[in-house]
C-alpha cells in the first residue's frame, strides 16, 4: 500500500461546531488512520455532515481543531490538493456537459488523470456530450466520483454516496471506491445510514450520536472488545463491575451487551457470543449514554487550531 | 509478510476493471480456477468466508498446489468488500500455511489440506452415529444437537488456537439455545 | 513498488505553487456563457436599434437644421425624433439594473443555492483565488460591453446635443454616456454579486440588486449629483443653453422668498400679477421688487462631474466586490 500508511488521514482535537445556539458537534477528538475505509454512522443529525464539512474545509471550527492528511490545517491548499470530496446529493453543473466537468474539474487542480476519467466514463456509459442535469442519479453519483477519484487524492471523503442510488449502482459505486484503494492507496472516510452493508466494506467505525463521538476505532477491535451474554433474567443485575453496553431482557432470558475481551471468562450459567458490527452499531445507538473505549491505537499528533 | 495484491491495472488503458460483471471483458492474465462469493446474510464475518471458500475448493479439488488465488483487486472489484479483509484472509491461510504470496505475482496454493483417509472417515462416522443416538435417547432434538455440537467445535477451536480477534468459528449457529 | 510513487510530486514541499490565475478563464466563460450570451443579447438589440435610428437621425439633423431653431428643424427634426429619443433614454436606464442583477446575482446565489460550492471550494483551485478570478473577469467583461454601448450612444445622440434638445448634464441622459453608463453597470454587477452571496438564492437577490439599485440610482440623481460641486448662482435672466438649472427662486431686498415652483408663487402671481399682463412671471415680479435667482452647473463641468461618479461607483464595486470576497472565505457550510 502506500508509504503514507503511517499518518492519520483525519485528525480532531475537542473539535465543535456550533450553528446559532446549537452545538452540532461537540468534544470531538479523532484520530482516522491512512489505508481504511472509515465509516462514519449515526443517525440523521447526529452530526456527520458535519464532521465531514470541517475536515475538508467547508466549514471552520467553533471549538478545536481539524488537521487532514497527517496534520495539515484542514481547508488549507495543501490539504485541498490531497482530498477530493464528494457531497451529498453529488453536485454538479446542471447545464454543463460530462465533458465540460471534466475539463473544469482539470482547470481547477494540478492532478487529472483524463484517460483514466474517459475511460472509466466509457465503461459506465455516460457519454460525454450529454448535459450533466440530464443524468440518472446513478450516474450522476458515478460522475462526481470518477472526477474526485481522477484528482488522484490521498483521501477520499464521501457524504451519505450511495442513498441515492439503487442496488446495483450501489454496488458498482463501492467496487470502484475500493478498487481505487488496492490501486493508487487512497484512504476513505465515508458517511452512512446503510448499517447492512458495512461490516463487508468498512474496517474502521467512527459513530456519532447527538453531536459525539460514542465509538470510534478498528471494527476487529472494537468487535474483539465486546460480546453478548446470554443467560437467567434473574441474574443480570450482577454486572455491576462489568460495563454493559445494553441490555434486553424478557422474564426468563436476557441478552447483555458487555465490553470485554475475548479471554475474560465468562461466568457459570452463562453463555458467550460474538456480537456482529451491525447489532453493535445498533445497541450503541438505542444507548446515547453508552460510549465506548478510545479508539486509536497510535499517538495522535498534536493538533493546532 | 509478502502477500501482494497483485498488478494493479494500468491507469489509462481501455481495460480498466469494470466493476461488477466480468461478461464481455477478456482478461489480460491468466485468471485464478477460483472465484469468490458473499453470502451477506450469513452472519459469518467476510474474511473468514473467503478463507472457508478456500478451504473448501482445495478439499474438492478445484484449487491445486501452484494455483493461483484471485487477485485482491478483481476480489475487491467484483464483491465490493474491503481490501484488508481480502488480505487478512490470505495472511489466516498463509499462516496456516495453506498459501505463500509472490512479490508482485499475487498469492499462490502452496499446500493442500491434509487427506483423511476412508478408513478414518468410516470410523468417525460410525463414532457420531453413536453420538447423535445418546444426545436423542437424552431428549435432544435436531436443533439442539446442532447447537450443542457447534458450541463444542467453537470452545474445542478456542482451546487449540488460542483466542482469536473476532470471537470463534460459526458465527450464529447458537442462536436457538434456550 | 508502490502505486503512489507514480503519482508522487516532482516537489514535495509543505507549501505548493498555487495554480495559475489563467485557468479561470475557461471556467469563468463555460459556466457563465449564458449570463455574458444575455448580456450581449440585450445590448446588441439596443445597439441594432440605435444604429439604424441613429443613421436616421444624423441624416435628419444634416438636412433640416441649418440653422438651428429653424421652422424647418422643428418640423423635420426635434418634432419628428424628439418623443422617441426620450423613450430611448428613459428605456436604456433600465439596462445597468438588468445586467447587474441577471448576470451578477447568479454568480455566487447559484453556487450556494444549488450546492455545487461543496464542489467548487474543495478544489485544489482554491475558494476565494476562485471568487476573485471569476468575479474580476465577469465585472471587466461586463463595464467593457457598457462603454462600447455607451460610445454608440453618445453617437446616437449627438444631433440632439448639437440641436440644443437635450444637454449632456440632463439627468436624462447623463448616466447613458461618457464613463458613467459603464460605472453604473458595473456598480450594478457587484451590487448583484454581494446580494447574491448574502442571499444566498437566485431569485431573491436578483429582486434585492435590482431595488437597491432603485434606491441608490435616485438618490443620486436626486440629490447627490447636484451636489458634486458647488452649484454657481446667479440672478441673470439668461442662462447659457448649456447650463444644468438646479433650482430657481425670487428674492426679496436680499433675502429668499419663495421657490420659483409651488404654491407660494402661483399665489404671489395671483397677488401681483393682473391677468392681462403680458410678459413672463418673472417680469411682473421683478417689478415689485423680487429678483429672481438661479443655481447652475455650468455645462463646462460635465467632464468633472463624470469622472467624479465614475469614481465613487467604481469605488463602492470595489469595496462590494471585494466584500463578497470576503464573504467567501471566511463562510462556513
Amino acid at each position: 500500500m502506500s508509504m503514507s500508511m503511517s499518518m492519520n488521514v483525519i485528525e480532531a482535537g475537542g473539535l465543535g461546531k456550533r450553528y446559532g445556539g446549537t452545538w452540532a458537534l461537540r468534544e470531538c477528538s479523532l484520530a482516522i488512520p491512512a489505508g481504511h475505509v472509515a465509516a462514519l454512522v449515526g443517525p440523521n443529525g447526529a452530526g456527520k455532515t458535519t464532521l465531514l464539512n470541517l475536515a475538508v474545509g467547508l466549514a471552520a471550527p467553533s471549538a478545536g481543531g481539524v488537521t487532514v492528511l497527517g496534520g495539515l490545517p484542514a481547508g488549507s491548499p495543501e490539504a485541498l490538493d490531497g482530498i477530493a470530496f464528494v457531497a451529498q446529493d453529488t453536485p454538479v453543473y446542471r447545464n454543463l456537459s460530462v465533458a465540460d466537468m471534466l475539463h473544469l474539474t482539470r482547470s481547477l487542480n494540478r492532478r487529472f488523470d483524463q484517460s483514466y476519467a474517459r475511460a472509466r466514463l466509457n465503461e459506465l456509459g455516460i457519454p460525454l456530450k450529454r448535459k450533466a442535469g440530464r443524468l440518472s442519479g446513478g450516474q450522476q453519483a458515478q460522475l462526481a466520483l470518477t472526477l474526485a477519484l481522477a484528482r488522484r487524492p490521498r483521501l477520499l471523503v464521501l457524504d451519505e454516496p450511495v442513498a441515492m442510488l439503487d442496488p446495483v449502482a450501489r454496488h458498482d459505486f463501492m467496487a470502484t471506491v475500493l478498487a481505487a484503494m488496492v490501486d493508487d492507496g487512497v484512504s476513505v472516510v465515508l458517511s452512512s445510514h446503510v448499517l447492512a452493508e458495512l461490516e463487508r466494506v468498512a474496517d474502521y467505525l467512527i459513530l456519532l450520536s447527538r453531536g459525539r463521538v460514542q465509538m470510534a476505532g478498528e471494527v476487529d477491535d472494537l468487535l474483539a472488545g465486546h460480546r453478548i451474554l446470554t443467560g437467567p433474567a434473574a441474574e443480570a443485575g450482577n454486572f455491576a463491575e462489568r460495563p454493559v453496553v445494553h441490555a434486553s431482557r424478557a422474564e426468563a432470558q436476557a441478552h447483555l451487551l458487555i465490553r470485554a475481551a475475548a479471554d475474560d471468562p465468562v461466568p457459570p450459567g452463562w453463555e458467550a457470543h460474538p456480537v456482529s458490527l451491525e447489532e453493535l452499531v445498533l445497541a450503541y445507538l438505542r444507548e446515547p449514554g453508552a460510549a465506548a473505549l478510545p479508539g486509536p491505537a497510535r499517538e495522535p499528533s498534536e493538533v493546532t487550531r | 509478510m509478502t502477500i501482494d495484491k497483485g498488478d494493479k491495472f494500468p491507469a489509462g488503458g481501455a481495460g480498466g476493471s469494470p466493476a461488477g460483471a466480468g461478461e464481455g471483458t477478456v482478461p489480460r492474465r491468466p485468471a485464478s480456477p477460483i472465484e469468490f462469493r458473499l453470502d451477506a446474510a450469513s452472519g459469518v464475518p467476510t474474511y473468514l468466508q473467503l478463507v472457508q471458500q478456500v478451504e473448501h475448493a482445495l478439499r474438492l479439488g478445484y484449487l491445486k498446489p501452484g494455483d493461483q488465488l484471485p487477485k485482491v483487486r478483481d476480489v475487491v472489484a467484483s464483491l465490493a468488500i474491503n481490501p484488508n479483509t481480502v488480505l487478512k484472509a490470505y495472511r489466516d491461510l498463509e499462516a496456516k500455511g495453506l498459501a505463500a504470496g509472490r512479490p508482485g505475482q499475487g498469492t499462490f496454493v502452496q499446500a493442500g489440506l491434509s487427506q483423511v483417509t476412508l478408513p478414518e472417515l468410516a470410523g468417525l462416522r460410525k463414532s457420531l452415529l453413536g453420538w447423535l443416538a445418546a444426545a436423542d435417547e437424552a431428549g435432544l432434538d435436531e436443533n439442539g444437537m446442532v447447537a450443542l455440537f457447534t458450541s463444542a467445535l467453537r470452545d474445542f477451536h478456542e482451546r487449540r488456537s488460542g483466542p482469536r480477534t473476532r470471537g470463534g468459528a460459526a458465527g450464529d449457529g447458537t442462536e436457538g439455545v434456550a | 513498488m508502490t502505486p503512489l510513487t507514480m503519482l508522487a510530486r516532482p516537489e514535495e514541499d509543505a507549501r505548493l505553487r498555487p495554480l495559475p490565475w489563467r485557468r479561470m478563464a475557461w471556467v469563468t466563460w463555460r459556466q457563465h456563457r449564458f449570463s455574458l450570451g444575455g448580456v450581449t443579447v440585450l445590448l446588441g438589440a439596443f445597439a441594432v436599434y440605435l444604429w439604424l435610428t441613429g443613421l436616421q437621425l444624423h441624416h435628419a439633423y444634416a438636412t433640416a437644421c441649418h440653422p438651428v431653431g429653424s421652422l424647418a428643424c422643428a418640423m423635420n427634426f426635434t418634432g419628428r425624433y424628439g418623443i422617441t429619443g426620450i423613450f430611448v433614454s428613459v428605456a436604456l436606464q433600465a439596462v445597468p439594473p438588468l445586467i447587474g442583477a441577471f448576470a451578477g446575482a447568479p454568480v455566487l446565489a447559484r453556487e450556494l443555492e444549488t450546492g455545487t460550492f461543496r464542489y467548487a471550494w474543495t478544489q485544489a483551485f482554491g475558494r476565494w483565488r476562485w471568487a476573485v478570478a471569476k468575479l474580476v473577469l465577469l465585472a471587466v467583461a461586463v463595464a467593457a460591453a457598457a462603454e462600447a454601448f455607451s460610445l454608440l450612444f453618445s453617437w446616437y445622440n449627438q444631433p440632439f446635443f448639437a440641436a440644443g434638445y437635450v444637454i449632456p448634464l440632463s439627468t436624462r441622459v447623463f448616466d447613458l454616456h461618457g464613463i458613467a453608463f459603464a460605472a453604473w453597470t458595473l456598480a450594478a454587477f457587484a451590487i448583484g454579486v454581494l446580494a447574491g452571496m448574502l442571499i444566498r438564492r437566485v431569485v431573491p437577490a436578483i429582486a434585492a440588486t435590482l431595488a437597491v439599485y432603485a434606491g441608490l440610482a435616485l438618490a443620486t440623481t436626486v440629490y447627490l449629483r447636484e451636489h458634486y460641486m458647488a452649484p454657481l448662482i446667479t440672478s441673470r435672466p439668461n442662462l447659457p443653453g448649456s447650463a444644468w438649472v438646479v433650482s430657481q427662486w425670487y428674492a426679496k431686498d436680499g433675502r429668499f422668498a419663495f421657490p420659483s415652483r409651488g404654491s407660494q408663487l402661483v399665489s404671489a402671481l395671483s397677488r401681483y400679477c393682473p391677468g392681462n399682463f403680458n410678459g413672463s412671471p418673472a417680469q411682473c415680479l421683478s417689478r415689485h421688487g423680487y429678483t429672481q435667482w438661479s443655481a447652475y452647473q455650468p455645462g463646462s463641468r460635465f467632464w468633472p462631474f463624470q469622472w467624479i461618479e465614475g469614481g465613487w461607483l467604481l469605488a463602492l464595486s470595489v469595496l462590494l466586490i471585494a466584500a463578497s470576497v470576503w464573504l467567501v472565505r471566511r463562510r462556513a457550510a
